[in-house]
């Protein structure tokens, strides 16, 4: 229900000019497809919050957890100090969050079936370690370089441009997450529990790894490192009572795509016609929400 | 024919825990384990449960390899009270108690007789995270009943659990053994080992291992070369198989 009311909030909002086919081009072409985009971006980042926290059992669990985020900031930050384009750029996030990804699964996926510690470890260590190097990225490169670059590390909708391509990923990624959503349920309990009720713990796990890293690589690539999204709105949804899989997946992917339409509006219209990283909004609107939500019982 | 175990070796890295053990485990009966701490007991009932590789040997079902076994149809059959949390359930105590009914498919089974017979009703929509350790060990029982194995392998099913639902949990192990089920049960008491055993095994955690009834094995002496000197206290005041 709220979707909708924020889809037509997040088209409404901002100035139009008198003129109605000005007016019309730009709702079609611009604002439209824009509104469409930061919907699939939400819902894709909150669906693998979602996953993530099964994943880890652990409600802290976000999509950047295992360095995605770093990794797609590190290379796109050096394509930016290089000088390249858009698209190069987008490409070079995408390589950066399937190497952070590899990197981690290689180093610490070995014990998959029976403890996560490991992979969550080696995760964290990349982290700080793609953390380390883009602030070496940042402190050599000239200062009209930067404002790109910051953008791009706390996520900006205004270069996305393929929202028909994030919508398809978002529909094909709540199909697959809800066809897993019982095995999901099961795998929230400890992986000998959940093995002893016939889920076959490391495939199950990889599939949910990767299903997750894809849903996070390919909103990185359009719209950088978009915060608190996938943190909040899983724990959030699961706070209101959304517990089993069936229910909590798709409802992540409506109201993550929701938050995000509103936060992009904001961000649009705040300072008009300047805009703010959209990831500053997600963060400002969400901590207020989140802390509320903790007070309750 | 059951579930039985064909000369099976358990190892660490370093050492041999069980050596060339075989156990056909009956229908109908109660096979309680006893050992010291790391003597082996909860990677037997692993290994029992299909859910573990043993260093040699091998554990079958009807006849039917359980390594080669699909997980889910092992599953219909054997089930697993492992020890430890179920942290990072975020659901409430009957959605927990559900999960038992996932081997089998389709809609959940009714509830509410599982929850009334473990005292869980009043409890059934409370998040499982905000429950005591012994009314969290309560909910996973109710969560095995509902799985209904006729193999149920329990690793410690008294810890937390107060005298009355330590009772109770003796109930529900008879019944099903009354139903043509297997119940096995690692525990640390030789007094209720004696009373509700048909037969136990004891581990020594060094390859050796010994499989009777409670009248033949437990002794005050035989408890010594199990747990160690100044141990027999603990039966003392019993006789011999006799419950204190």
């Amino acid at each position: 229900m709220a979707a909708p009311a924020a889809i037509a909030l997040g088209l409404m909002a901002g100035t139009l000019p008198a003129d109605r086919e000005l007016a019309l081009q730009i709702l079609t072409e611009l604002r439209g497809p824009r509104v469409a985009a930061a919907f699939a971006c939400g819902g894709l980042l909150a669906l693998a919050g979602a996953l993530m926290q099964t994943l880890f059992r652990n409600p802290l669990a976000e999509p950047y957890l295992l360095g995605v985020s770093g990794g797609a900031g590190l290379l796109a930050l050096l394509g930016m100090a290089a000088g390249l384009a858009w698209p190069w750029i987008s490409l070079l996030a995408f390589a950066g969050s399937l190497l952070a990804l590899a990197l981690a699964a290689a180093l610490g996926g070995r014990l998959l079936a029976r403890d996560h510690t490991p992979l969550l470890l080696a995760g964290v260590m990349l982290a700080a370690g793609f953390g380390a190097l883009i602030a070496l990225v940042l402190s050599v490169t000239p200062a009209e370089r930067l404002p790109g670059m910051l953008f791009f590390l706390m996520g900006d909708l205004a270069w996305t441009s393929q929202p028909a391509l994030l919508w398809a990923a978002l529909l094909l990624a709540v199909a697959a997450a809800l066809a897993l959503s019982r095995r999901l349920d099961v795998l929230q309990l400890a992986p000998l529990k959940a093995a002893s009720l016939g889920v076959a713990v490391a495939p199950t796990r990889w599939m949910l790894f990767a299903l997750a890293g894809a849903c996070t690589s390919l909103v990185v690539a359009q719209a950088g490192s978009i915060g608190f999204v996938g943190l909040m709105v899983p724990h959030a949804l699961r706070k209101l009572g959304f517990a089993g899989h069936r229910a909590l997946l798709p409802a992540c992917a409506l109201a993550g795509g929701s938050l995000l339409v509103l936060a992009d509006a904001l961000a649009r219209t705040v300072i008009e016609p300047r805009e703010l990283p959209v990831g500053v909004l997600t963060a400002m609107l969400g901590v207020p929400m989140m802390l509320w939500l903790l007070r309750k019982p | 024919m059951s579930l039985v175990a064909h000369q099976l070796a358990l190892q660490t890295s370093t050492r041999t825990l069980v050596d060339s053990l075989d156990l056909a485990l009956e229908p109908g009966e109660v096979l309680g384990i006893l050992g010291a701490n790391g003597a082996g007991k909860s990677t037997l009932l692993n290994v029992l449960a299909g859910l573990a590789i043993p260093a040699s040997g091998r554990v079958t079902l009807d006849g039917h390899a359980l390594a080669t076994m699909p997980p889910l149809t092992r599953a219909q059959h054997i089930g697993l009270l492992p020890q430890g949390d179920e942290g990072g359930f975020f659901g409430s105590v009957a959605d927990f108690v559900a999960l038992g009914h996932f081997p089998f498919g389709g809609p959940a089974p009714d509830l509410a007789p599982h929850l009334a017979s473990w005292e869980l009703t009043d409890l059934a929509r409370r998040p499982l995270d905000t429950l005591s350790g012994g009314e969290r060990q309560r909910a996973r029982l109710a969560q095995l009943a509902v799985q209904a194995p006729r193999i149920a392998l329990l690793d410690e099913p008294l810890t937390h659990l107060d005298p009355a639902h330590q009772a109770k949990l003796l109930a529900w192990a008879r019944g099903e053994a009354d139903a043509r089920h297997s119940v096995v049960l690692t525990l640390h008491d030789p007094n209720w080992a004696a009373c509700h055993c048909d037969r136990l095994l004891f581990l020594y955690g060094d390859g050796r291992w010994q499989l009777d009834t409670p009248a033949e094995l437990l002794t005050p002496d035989a408890l010594e070369a199990l747990y160690g000197p100044g141990t027999a206290a603990l039966w003392q005041q019993g006789g011999r198989g006799e419950p204190v």
